[in-house]
């Protein structure tokens, strides 16, 4: 048993509702950046998002044409693998009901692919349903790059490395594909409320 | 070679705390069966919370190899983790979790010669005083020169004992405030650039070790102006702290 | 298959020691993506759900390290040179 260190709580607030915090995790007010490499800059005049793989015909969107789809602004809480939770935290974006909008596919995975080379898998359903987005602007503010913008995947009911920074495109698959972290170890679903942080968990 | 750091976690217990700025304060430590350090290491410290929380920071390990008593130098960290704690609320009797020493990549020794070029921003002074208190106990006079930086002069750390430390031969001690000067300042202005690391490095044939420490943006841009400047990338250690540098 | 002159790790322990045991930041590591030696204290280290270490030279994930609950696990690209000096 380690010795208590008198008097250190770390930089957690107590006053929230314990239900809202998945098991082995803790509440944080910063918003802590994590990545797996540098960070990217890829000019908004050269980004694109597309959705490729087993789909007919590869649909792509430039930023403008991002921008000019119907947006949402939610309100989320979002879980990290690394035990932080960040709650109500406000995000403006495109439902990727609306991106995959009429797109007839037999794959039941997708892989999101970014910038920098990052990649994660995840079931194509839990991309729909209101419950995944590309997400540009955070806090009422364009998200920062370290914080993965230009844009991001957010897919909040699932640990937060399934969140895309810098996504650049979604590929429809039929078999699951791990990707980056998963590649190494993490869980393949990741969900926090069964704290699904490792392939053994 | 390097001492090897242990993968257990040894209990420290805070003998001694000394404020050195109204920001940073450094922690003199007991820990039994410590194995000695090389100036340059650091140690990983572990806070555990009442309800089993747990914490853990690395910090530069500021005390010569030679001096008989083990400190570690802190720097707050606006709302940090463990900062605030470790600066603003541990007390003497206090005891917490150490690990280490760790690091032999950012070390240096009398033995390995010079000259060097120190050059550290905020709290990356810290490591860098190891160096030089390391230096003085062994009373070398080893050509070397150190570049600080701080925003104010409230904010530079170790300044007093930088201007007595010996031996005087060999040692040059320079800073640089980068947002507000106390009048009457002869020392440089602003950020750390080409103009002032040439005037107080050795020149690139002389062949200097260089050990760049501080906030990471801090790091990155030094060891890149000394690498424009005809530097070897290969002599050059460095240190980075992370975007708030502690 | 293993034949009567095969050793197992047992046999060389010690070999592997010297090659896993030193200081990691002195350790070199050569990256099989540029070719280029670096040690370890140079490669840039990146948190995210676990660390990627990436090669200085040409950013090429070197290392990861995924910190499991009971165990940590090293994935290691390339090859790892110790001097004997």
């Amino acid at each position: 048993m380690p010795p208590i260190s008198r008097g250190f709580r770390g930089r957690r607030h107590a006053d929230v509702d314990p239900a809202r915090i998945p098991p082995g995790q803790y509440l944080t007010t910063d918003f802590p950046v994590l990545s797996a490499g540098p960070t990217p800059r890829t000019p908004l005049d050269r980004w694109t998002f597309s959705i490729d793989g087993e789909i007919d015909a590869v649909r792509r969107w430039t930023w403008d044409e991002l921008l000019a789809l119907p947006q949402e602004t939610v309100i989320v809480d979002i879980h990290c693998v690394t035990k932080w939770s960040k709650l109500d935290t406000e995000w403006t974006g495109v439902s990727l009901d609306t991106l995959l909008d009429g797109v007839e596919t037999e794959a039941e995975h997708i892989v999101a692919w970014c910038d920098g080379g990052y990649t994660t898998n995840l079931p194509l359903e839990d991309v729909m349903g209101g419950r995944a987005w590309i997400a540009h602007t955070y806090g009422g503010e364009p998200l920062a790059p370290e914080h993965g913008g230009p844009a991001r995947l957010l897919v909040p009911h699932l640990y937060f490395w399934k969140s895309a920074k810098w996504v650049r495109g979604i590929t429809l698959t039929i078999e699951d594909r791990p990707g980056f972290w998963e590649g190494y170890g993490y869980h393949d679903y990741g969900d926090p409320w069964r704290e699904q942080r490792y392939w053994s968990d | 070679m390097t001492p090897r750091a242990p993968i257990t976690w040894r209990v420290a217990t805070v003998v001694a705390v000394v404020d050195e700025t109204p920001t940073a304060r450094s922690l003199v430590l007991d820990v039994p069966g410590w194995p000695g350090h090389r100036a340059g290491q650091h140690v990983d410290v572990r806070l555990t919370a009442e309800d089993g929380y747990q914490a853990q920071r690395s910090y530069s390990i500021a005390s010569a190899p030679e001096s008989p008593e083990l400190a570690i130098t802190v720097q707050v960290v606006p709302d940090g983790e463990m900062s605030p704690y470790l600066v603003e609320e541990v007390r003497p009797g206090d005891e917490l979790e150490l690990r280490g020493p760790i690091g032999g990549f950012f070390t240096w020794r009398v033995e390995d010669g010079g000259p060097v070029l120190l050059v550290g921003g905020g709290s990356g002074l810290a490591p860098l005083m190891a160096m030089l208190r390391h230096r003085a106990a062994r009373g070398s006079t080893v050509d070397t020169r150190l570049l600080a930086s701080a925003r104010t002069i409230r904010d530079a750390l170790f300044r007093d004992e930088l201007g007595t430390l010996g031996p005087r031969e060999g040692l040059r001690v320079a800073w640089t405030l980068t947002r507000e000067t106390p009048p009457a300042w002869d020392g440089f202005t602003g950020r750390v650039d080409a103009e002032k690391l040439a005037a107080v490095a050795p020149p690139p044939d002389a062949a200097p070790r260089c050990f760049v420490c501080g906030p990471t943006p801090f790091v990155e841009a030094v060891a890149d102006l000394l690498v424009q400047a005809g530097h070897d990338p290969r002599a050059i250690h460095a240190e980075r702290f992370g975007p708030t540098g502690s | 298959m293993s034949d009567d002159h095969t050793l197992d790790c047992n046999g060389v322990a010690g070999l592997l020691r010297e090659v896993l045991a030193p200081d990691p930041t002195t350790t070199h590591r050569r990256c099989p993506d540029c070719g280029d030696t670096q040690p370890l204290g140079r490669h840039r280290a990146y948190r995210g759900a676990g660390v990627v270490l990436r090669c200085p030279s040409c950013d090429a994930v070197g290392a990861v390290i995924a910190e499991q609950a009971s165990e940590l696990v090293l994935h290691l690209r390339g090859a790892l040179l110790v001097s004997r000096a």
